[in-house]
């Protein structure tokens, strides 16, 4: 019963989500992208678009970027066994 | 690779390891730091930056692991080093860029995008050096462990 009620939640979240979303379509006009090639030189000092966005334009989104990686090394380390754990493993996983 | 290893080498503590292997990767070791650097120092004026740099400088480490399996690098050192350049890389644009002090600046741009990939490199460098280390040197294959 309850899984029905959770299908049924989740069903009716997205129902809402692509309702809302076709309901409103926004156009957008190419006003950003068209300042961003015209003015990057001026606003950056960057040669390179990709660089003047990356490094200045979105730099938040960099800055969260570098973390992914520190958080996949955690990940890592945190399910890779260490020398310790690794002491006392066994070929079974039974203890010994 | 100094006279020690080689001589631990020849009494049989690491396996035999071909010597066109060794000679090529000594040869290519610094052309491919130059590589990297180049990378990332021209992020702001070619296509690459401070990901793709580092990616490159990261096969250093892969680099070293093929001709000289031994695993003393340390990893948590090389996780430390990158941990510290990950804070300057939240540091650095909160008190340069947030500020406005580069856009007010513009002589400071090409240093502040310089400094950004440099510490964009070697973070991602060191972050990609962990990784492949610490799964080069997993020990565990068909051993069950507790967390």
């Amino acid at each position: 019963m309850s899984r029905f009620l959770s299908a049924i939640l989740v069903l009716g979240v997205l129902a809402a989500v692509l309702g809302i979303t076709t309901a409103h379509q926004e156009i957008l006009e190419p006003q950003l992208y068209l300042y961003i090639t015209e003015n990057f030189k001026a606003d950056t000092g960057a040669h390179n678009a990709v660089a003047a966005i990356l490094l200045n334009y979105r730099m938040y989104d960099t800055m969260f970027e570098a973390l992914i990686l520190l958080t996949a090394i955690i990940g890592m380390k945190q399910f890779l066994p260490s020398q310790e754990e690794l002491a006392d493993a066994t070929e079974d996983g039974k203890k010994r | 690779m100094s006279p020690e290893e080689r001589t631990a080498r020849n009494a049989g503590e690491l396996p035999e390891q071909s010597l066109i292997l060794e000679v090529v990767i000594g040869f290519l070791y610094p052309f491919m730091l130059l590589l990297g650097f180049h990378v990332i120092l021209n992020g702001h004026y070619t296509p690459g930056g401070g990901f793709q740099g580092g990616g490159v400088l990261a096969t250093l480490f892969i680099a070293r692991y093929v001709v000289f399996p031994v695993n003393d690098t340390g990893s948590e050192q090389l996780h430390l080093n990158q941990r510290f350049f990950l804070a300057l890389i939240l540091l650095a644009p909160t008190g340069l860029l947030f500020t406005g002090f580069v856009n007010r600046n513009p002589e400071f741009q090409s240093l502040y995008l310089t400094l950004m990939d440099i510490l964009i490199g070697l973070q991602v460098g060191f972050g990609l050096g962990v990784a492949v280390l610490r799964f080069a040197f997993f020990q565990g294959v068909g051993k069950v462990w507790r967390l």
